[in-house]
């Protein structure tokens, strides 16, 4: 079970000015984050009305436990540990349930090597829409969906991510190596079942 | 470095990630090899493409105001 990221500390005393002082902060340092909160969380849920839930509960958390966090440092990585908290704790028994995923089982596919010859620039990624790149992420599993959405949707750098998912930086690596090989097949497959590109006679 | 070291570090190097001697050493590779290079340009591109199809989407403006209601009392 996962707990709070820092240790408790009592909250200061509020007065009107405390009050106006930690809306103020929390305006500018965790709000300015609700975007990139609400991409996480419904890439994580998978559903619209869930994912307001999920970050409406983890600003609620945010602004309560706002005494514990460290000014200055990274609030978008204390933000996104707070969802997954919440995610884990009480999402995800109701939605998807996580997948235990067999890492060696997955064969790394290279896009590029499929289509040295087709369109090694790439082009065709120019005729797909944003609907099936986020239902490509979607098919994904949790573990997989979740370290690519910090890193390529939000711009995570490795060590936040290992941080946030609590996981070592090598396991990252792996993940993100493996997650991104698994989106460009499935975009690939798309594209060649949408007759973007030819496929490679098999 | 040869290709397939290079290659082990494709995505620390286009995440950044690298130390800037490994940076350097791989900058070099991929000028003196069209094929790592013509590769490392795919992935990027794969990773740009990713970013500006998933970041175009942000919060409701209704889950903002309903934030703000429930934080501030608004």
């Amino acid at each position: 079970m996962a707990s709070t990221p820092t240790p408790p500390t009592p909250p200061p005393t509020p007065t009107p000015a405390a009050d106006a002082e930690k809306r103020a902060s929390f305006e500018r340092e965790a709000l300015v984050h609700l975007d990139s909160l609400y991409r996480v969380a419904l890439r994580l849920t998978g559903n619209p009305a869930e994912a307001d839930d999920l970050v409406q509960e983890t600003m609620l958390k945010a602004y309560r436990a706002w005494h514990q966090f460290e000014q200055g440092t990274n609030a978008k990585g204390w933000l996104l540990t707070i969802l997954r908290h919440a995610f884990i704790n009480e999402y995800r028994r109701r939605t998807r349930h996580p997948e235990t995923v067999d890492l060696d089982a997955i064969e790394p596919f290279s896009v590029f090597d499929e289509l040295q010859d087709d369109d090694p620039q790439g082009t065709f990624f120019d005729r797909i829409v944003d609907d099936e790149v986020l239902r490509a992420i979607d098919e994904l599993p949790e573990q997989f969906r979740e370290t690519v959405v910090l890193s390529d949707v939000e711009g995570l750098s490795y060590e936040e991510i290992a941080r946030v998912l609590e996981v070592p930086v090598g396991t990252v690596k792996s993940r993100l190596f493996r997650a991104r090989r698994m989106l460009q097949a499935k975009l690939y497959d798309y594209a060649v079942g949408m007759g973007y590109i030819k496929g490679s006679a098999t | 470095m040869n290709c397939r070291e290079c290659t082990e570090h494709l995505y620390e190097y286009l995440d950044r990630e690298l130390t800037p001697q490994v940076e350097q050493e791989i900058r070099q590779h991929l000028a003196d090899c069209p094929p790592c290079g013509e590769h490392f340009d795919f992935e990027r591109l794969f990773l740009d493409f990713l970013r500006a199809r998933c970041r175009a989407h942000g919060a409701p403006a209704e889950l903002k105001r309903r934030i703000l209601r429930e934080l501030f009392d608004e």
